[in-house]
């Protein structure tokens, strides 16, 4: 019975821990921009997944206008990015350049005739259910819709990261073995000593308790 | 502004309690390893004093002084992070 609770929270855990960070690093699309435009986006239960301000702009709206930048991807679906500022917020991307951003793609744009490539970084999902889209952070024109991508950046974060939780994991265990694990053997002990004692003659107690007290 | 502060402020305090948890461990080490020094040195005169006079060696020690990458490391990185972002 605890074996399965166990597990399910540890899957919990893993899987919200993996969906967090699938959210927030950094991605690539190679794609072909198609339209830039501006849509005007009152906020619901999808709130959580917009910025609500530009860098400087008031916050906690209800609504307001958001940059979108229309997409068809390498594989010939459609995708649709958000152009929001992060600034301070989360996740750290220090994002202000939405407007120049913009003004970027809007440059990009081209046809299925004549196509121009482009490598879109962003995070986020897309959602069609909940109208939610991953945030661009980059644009940059490539040669051939076949280039190679290296995610060095995903690289380092995910190896740092994995070092840092080994490290915890490690001390955290090294700490339980030297400070947890002998007083609850301690208290295991005396709890069987004490049966023991009870069971045997009052000799045996006098014994035990000087023994342990000494 | 305040945004800014909402992000500038905490990032300090965090910074704060990591410099003085791992400055007080770094310290504590440092005195422990001083100690099995003095013994190790046939415990030469008052063990008290050998330590302190070692502690204060470290205080002015490059070792110590890279504490303070606890402060200037995530500067550096966000300052980094905010050009290579807006470029």
């Amino acid at each position: 019975m605890w074996v399965y609770v166990k597990w399910t929270f540890r899957v919990l855990v893993v899987t919200i821990v993996a969906a967090f960070l699938h959210y927030t690093l950094p991605q690539h699309d190679v794609a072909r921009i198609t339209d830039t435009y501006t849509k005007r986006v009152d906020f619901g239960e999808n709130w959580w997944f917009y910025s609500h301000a530009g860098a400087g702009d008031a916050e906690k709206v209800g609504s307001r206008d958001v940059f979108f930048i229309a997409a068809i991807l390498k594989n010939g679906k459609p995708m649709e990015y958000r152009n929001e500022d992060t600034g301070w917020g989360w996740p750290p991307y220090f994002k202000f350049n939405t407007s120049n951003l913009q003004t970027r793609a809007a440059d990009l744009k081209s046809t299925a005739d004549n196509p121009r490539w482009v490598v879109i970084t962003h995070y986020g999902w897309r959602s069609n259910l909940y109208s939610i889209y991953p945030n661009a952070i980059a644009i940059r024109e490539v040669d051939s819709p076949d280039v190679r991508i290296i995610p060095w950046f995903n690289i380092i974060f995910l190896t740092l990261l994995f070092a840092l939780g080994w490290a915890i994991r490690v001390r955290w265990r090294r700490f339980r073995a030297a400070r947890i694990h002998p007083v609850l053997e301690e208290v295991e002990d005396s709890l069987y000593a004490a049966g023991d004692a009870i069971e045997e003659q009052g000799g045996r107690i006098r014994r035990w308790l000087t023994g342990r007290r000494g | 502004m305040i945004a800014f502060l909402r992000f500038f402020i905490p990032l300090l305090i965090v910074q704060t309690i990591a410099y003085v948890v791992v400055s007080l461990r770094a310290r504590a080490r440092e005195r422990e390893r001083l100690q099995s020094q003095w013994r190790d040195e046939g415990q030469p005169g008052d063990q008290e004093a050998f330590v302190e006079a070692g502690l204060e060696v470290y205080e002015k020690s490059l070792r110590h002084k890279l504490l303070l990458a606890i402060y200037i490391v995530p500067w550096v990185a966000l300052v980094a992070i905010v050009q290579w972002v807006n470029r």
